[in-house]
C-alpha cells in the first residue's frame, strides 16, 4: 500500500511531478557545472595565464653584463658567452617536465642590411646596422623517451604578433620587425641580404614572410631562423639566452627561501612542488654553466591574479550552490504545501503523523534521486561548454560530483519539506476536509 | 502602479481590482514565503554577481598595475642611438589624467658607467639607471627578494645611494651597503649601495641612482632617455591612450607595451564570461522554481476564475489581476533580494580582491528588472486559466 500511495501520487499527476522535477534538476545541474567547473578548471587556469609569456629566463654564467639600452647591446662583439644548443632537450627530463609549456632560445647578433626594396633610381639603396635575433618558431625537439616537443618563441612570447606568416626553420627565410620594414620599405616576398660579423665572413639573403609587431625592441630587428643566425655570428650550435614558460604554483614564504639553507625534508617538500624557484633550479641542474633566473614581475604578478581569479571561482561556486539549494528547497516545501487536503483524508482514514511524514520523505527522496540524477547528467554537458567556452578546456567527470551532488539534492529537499511537514503533523482532519 | 490601464474609469474598480490582487498575494502566507524566497535568491545571487563584474573590470585593471609599466615614450630610433635623449620637459605635457585614475609616469636615463668598488681588482662597465625619485624610492623599497627596506636613513652617508642589480653586484664582490665608485668620460662619483634588486630582469644588471645625480655624471644635464608611464584602464583605453600621446609628441616615439595588456583583457574576457554565465543559469533556475509552484497555485484557483469569469470578468482583466500578482512578487523579491546581493557583493570583493567592490547603482535597477521579467515569465502556468470555462468548474468536472 505504501508503495502504490508513492507511485499514485506521481502517475496521477505527472504534469506538476515533472515540473518541481525539473526545477530540482537544474538546480542539480547549476551544483554540477559549477563544482566541476572550479574542482578541474583550476589548473587549466594556470595554463591560460602563461598568456603573460616566459616567466624563467636561462643565461651563461660566465656572460659579462650586458650594457642594454633599448634594447641595443653595447658590449665588445666579443664580450658575451654563450651554451650549447645540444643540451636543450634535457629541459625535458627534469622532474617538472610537464610543467615546462614552452621555450625558446634566443641568439642575438648584428648584420648589416641591405634590401633591393630601399633602392630608388637615384641611389642603390641604404645599408644599415640591424641587430638580427635567432631563434626556434615551430621547433620539434627529439626528447630522449623517443616522443617529439614542438616547441618557439611564439609560444613563449605569446603576445606577438605576426603579419605574414612566420618564416619555416629549414626555409631561407626571414621574419621583420614593424619598425624595420616601415624604415626600410621592406614587404613580404622581398630579399634581405644580410652580411654577418667580420670573422664569419658569412652572408644570407632570406626572403621576408612576414611583419612582426611586438611593442618592444624586437620591432626594429629581423628575426630568423636559429640555425642562419649561428651561421652569421659564426657560433655554430650555440644560443644566448633561453626562455622558458612553466606552469608554476603561486609562491608562498616557504618558497622564497633559500634551498641551501632547508634540511633534507624540507628540500624534498620544496623540490616536490612546482613554486618557479624549484623548476628554475632544476633546470639549472640539467643546463651545466648555466644561470636560471626567475622573471619576477611575470611570475609575482601572475601568482597574485591567478589566486584572485581562484578566489572569485570558488565564490561564484557558493554561490550558485547556493541560490540552487534556496531555490530547490522553496519549490520542494511548496509541493507539500499543497497536499493539504491527502493530508487530511490520510489522517482521517487513521494514519499517524509519522506515517504520512515517512511517506511525504519517500516522494521526496526519489524525486531528489531522480531529479539529482538527472541534473547531474545535465550539469556534465553545461560544465563542457562552460569550460570549453570560458576556459578553452572541459572539465573531466568526477564521481566525487556525483556523490555531492545526491546528497545535495537528498538534504536540500528533505530540509525544505521538514517545515510544512511538521505543521502538517498539528492538522486536525475535520476543518480540512469541510473546506476551511 | 497605477499606470496600469483601467478601461472603466472610476475609483471604485481600482480600488476592488487592488483588493483581489492584495487578497490573491496573502491568501496563503506560507507560498507567499516560498516564492518570495526563491525570487530572492535568485535576485541576490544575480546582483551580487553582476555588482562582482563591474568591480572586477576595475579591479583587475588596478590588479594589472602590479606589472609596473606599460607604455614608453622614448626618442625616436634611428639617429644616433648612442645619444638619443629627451629633454626632460616632455614630462610636462603628458597627459596624467586616463579612465578617471592617475597615470604615473617616471623618467629615466640610461648611461654607460666604470664601476670599481675597494673589493673588485678591476672596474665593470654597467648600465646606469638615473631616476625620478619616486621611482627610485619604490625600487628601494619594492616588493621582492632582496630588497628589504633600508632604516639607515641618508643623511647619515656621504655620497649618494643607488640600488645596485644582484648580478653586478655579484660581478663587483661587493656587499649591501659597500661603497662604490662610478665614473664616465672626465666625471666620477660615488655611492653607497642602499639595496639589491633582483628581479629577474635587466634591471639585475644594472646599478640605479636618482635622476639628478646620473644627470650630472654622464653630462647630460636637463636630458632623458626615456619615460615609462604606468597607465591605468583597460587594454583599449591604454591603446587609445598611446595613439593620443603619440599626437601630442611626434618627436618621440610611443609604445604601448603589449606583453600585459593583452593578457589583461583576455582574463577579464573570461571571468566575465563566468560570472554571466552563471547569472543566466541562475535565472533559469529561479524561473523553473517559481513556475513549479505557479503551477499549484493555477490549478487552486480554477474556482475562482471560474466565478470572476461567470459574473462578467473579462479575459483580459482576470490575466492583468494575475499579471499585476506576478510583477509585484518579482518587484518584491527583487527589491530585498538584489539589495542582499549587492551587500554580499562587498563583502566577496573584500574576499577576493581586498577591498570592498564598490556598488553600481545601475546594477540594482538590472537586477530587480531581471527578477521581475523571471517572476512574470514564470506566470506562464496561470494563462491556462484565461480559457476555463465557468459552467464546466461549477459542475465540478476537472
Amino acid at each position: 500500500m505504501f508503495l502504490r500511495l508513492v507511485s499514485d501520487s506521481f502517475t496521477r499527476r505527472p504534469r506538476r511531478k515533472l515540473l518541481t522535477g525539473a526545477a530540482l534538476a537544474l538546480g542539480m545541474a547549476v551544483a554540477t557545472a559549477a563544482l566541476s567547473v572550479s574542482l578541474d578548471v583550476g589548473d587549466k587556469l594556470a595554463r591560460e595565464f602563461r598568456a603573460l609569456g616566459a616567466n624563467l629566463v636561462v643565461t651563461p654564467q660566465a656572460d659579462s653584463l650586458p650594457l642594454e639600452i633599448g634594447g641595443v647591446d653595447y658590449r665588445a662583439a666579443n664580450a658575451a658567452a654563450y651554451l650549447p644548443e645540444s643540451d636543450l632537450p634535457g629541459i625535458k627530463t627534469v622532474f617538472w617536465r610537464n610543467n615546462i609549456l614552452a621555450f625558446a632560445p634566443v641568439l642575438e647578433t648584428s648584420a648589416q642590411a641591405w634590401s633591393p626594396a630601399s633602392k630608388t633610381w637615384s641611389s642603390p639603396g641604404v645599408v644599415t646596422q640591424v641587430s638580427v635575433i635567432g631563434t626556434w618558431v615551430r621547433h620539434e625537439v627529439a626528447l630522449a623517451d623517443g616522443g617529439k616537443f614542438v616547441t618557439g618563441i611564439a609560444k613563449t612570447n605569446p603576445w606577438w604578433q605576426i603579419q605574414g606568416r612566420w618564416f619555416s626553420e629549414n626555409a631561407n627565410e626571414c621574419v621583420v620587425g614593424a619598425n624595420f620594414a616601415r624604415r626600410s620599405g621592406v614587404k613580404p616576398g622581398d630579399l634581405v641580404y644580410l652580411n654577418g660579423h667580420e670573422k664569419s665572413k658569412q652572408a644570407a639573403a632570406p626572403r621576408v614572410t612576414g611583419i612582426l609587431s611586438t611593442g618592444g625592441p624586437e620591432d626594429g630587428a629581423i628575426i630568423v631562423p636559429l640555425s642562419l643566425a649561428q651561421a652569421l655570428a659564426g657560433k655554430a650550435g650555440e644560443y644566448h639566452k633561453l626562455y622558458v614558460s612553466a606552469l608554476t604554483k603561486p609562491e608562498d614564504d616557504f618558497a622564497r627561501r633559500d634551498p641551501k639553507t632547508m634540511n633534507a625534508d624540507e628540500f624534498e617538500r620544496w623540490s616536490c612542488s612546482p613554486y618557479v624557484s624549484s623548476i628554475a633550479y632544476s633546470i639549472q641542474r640539467v643546463l651545466p654553466g648555466s644561470e636560471v633566473r626567475v622573471i619576477r614581475r611575470v611570475a609575482e604578478g601572475e601568482g597574485a591574479i591567478l589566486a584572485r581569479v581562484r578566489i572569485l571561482l570558488w565564490l561564484v561556486t557558493v554561490a550558485a550552490l547556493l541560490a540552487a539549494a534556496l531555490a530547490v528547497g522553496a519549490s520542494s516545501a511548496a509541493s507539500v504545501l499543497e497536499r493539504r487536503t491527502e493530508i487530511g483524508v490520510m489522517k482521517a482514514l487513521g494514519a499517524g503523523s509519522a506515517k504520512v511524514g515517512l511517506l511525504l520523505a519517500a516522494e521526496q527522496l526519489l524525486l531528489a534521486f531522480v531529479g539529482g540524477g538527472a541534473g547531474y547528467s545535465l550539469g556534465l554537458i553545461l560544465a563542457r561548454m562552460l569550460g570549453e567556452r570560458v576556459f578553452g578546456a572541459a572539465p573531466e567527470p568526477s564521481f566525487l560530483v556525483l556523490v555531492a551532488v545526491l546528497v545535495l539534492s537528498a538534504c536540500v529537499t528533505l530540509l525544505g519539506s521538514a517545515l510544512p511537514l511538521r505543521r502538517a503533523a498539528h492538522y486536525e482532519p475535520a476543518p480540512i476536509l469541510r473546506g476551511e | 502602479m497605477s499606470a496600469l490601464p483601467d478601461r472603466r474609469p472610476g475609483n471604485h474598480n481600482r480600488a476592488m481590482f487592488w483588493r483581489i490582487v492584495r487578497r490573491l498575494l496573502f491568501a496563503h502566507r506560507a507560498r507567499l514565503f516560498l516564492i518570495l524566497l526563491a525570487l530572492g535568491a535568485g535576485a541576490a545571487v544575480t546582483g551580487a554577481l553582476l555588482n562582482l563584474q563591474a568591480d572586477a573590470k576595475r579591479r583587475l585593471t588596478s590588479e594589472f598595475r602590479r606589472f609596473g609599466p606599460n607604455v614608453l615614450v622614448l626618442p625616436v630610433a634611428g639617429a644616433d642611438e648612442n645619444s638619443a635623449t629627451l629633454p626632460e620637459s616632455i614630462v610636462r605635457s603628458i597627459p596624467l589624467e586616463n579612465a578617471n585614475s592617475k597615470v604615473e609616469a617616471a623618467s629615466s636615463l640610461y648611461t654607460v658607467v666604470r664601476i670599481s668598488s675597494a673589493q673588485s681588482k678591476s672596474p665593470v662597465t654597467a648600465v646606469l639607471v638615473g631616476e625620478t625619485p619616486f621611482a627610485f624610492v619604490r625600487a628601494l623599497h619594492g616588493s621582492g627578494a632582496g630588497a628589504p627596506p633600508n632604516d639607515v636613513s641618508p643623511s647619515s652617508r656621504a655620497g649618494h645611494e643607488c640600488v645596485a642589480g644582484e648580478r653586478l653586484l655579484r660581478k663587483l664582490q661587493a656587499q649591501e651597503e659597500a661603497e662604490l665608485r662610478l665614473s664616465a668620460g672626465e666625471y666620477s662619483q660615488s655611492c653607497w649601495v642602499a639595496g639589491v634588486q633582483q628581479r629577474g630582469g635587466p634591471e639585475d644588471d644594472r646599478i640605479a641612482m636618482g635622476l639628478r645625480a646620473a644627470q650630472n655624471l654622464a653630462g647630460l644635464p636637463g636630458l632623458i632617455s626615456a619615460v615609462e608611464l604606468t597607465v591605468p584602464g583597460t587594454p583599449k583605453q591604454i591603446e587609445q591612450y598611446a595613439a593620443n600621446l603619440q599626437r601630442i609628441l611626434p618627436e618621440a616615439e610611443v609604445r604601448p607595451l603589449r606583453q600585459f595588456t593583452e593578457a589583461q583583457g583576455e582574463i577579464y574576457s573570461r571571468i566575465a564570461g563566468l560570472l554571466d554565465f552563471t547569472v543566466a543559469l541562475v535565472l533559469i533556475l529561479t524561473s523553473l522554481c517559481v513556475m513549479a509552484a505557479m503551477a499549484n497555485v493555477a490549478a487552486e484557483r480554477r474556482n475562482d476564475v471560474g466565478l470572476m469569469k461567470a459574473i462578467g470578468g473579462a479575459k483580459r482583466r482576470v490575466l492583468r489581476l494575475f499579471l499585476a500578482e506576478a510583477t509585484l512578487l518579482g518587484a518584491a523579491g527583487g527589491v530585498i533580494g538584489a539589495a542582499a546581493g549587492i551587500a554580499l557583493s562587498m563583502y566577496l570583493g573584500k574576499a577576493v580582491f581586498g577591498l570592498a567592490a564598490r556598488p553600481r547603482l545601475i546594477v540594482y535597477p538590472v537586477s530587480v528588472a531581471l527578477t521581475m521579467m523571471v517572476a512574470i515569465l514564470s506566470a506562464f502556468p496561470l494563462r491556462r486559466l484565461a480559457n476555463v470555462r465557468p459552467a464546466s468548474v461549477f459542475r465540478g468536472e476537472s
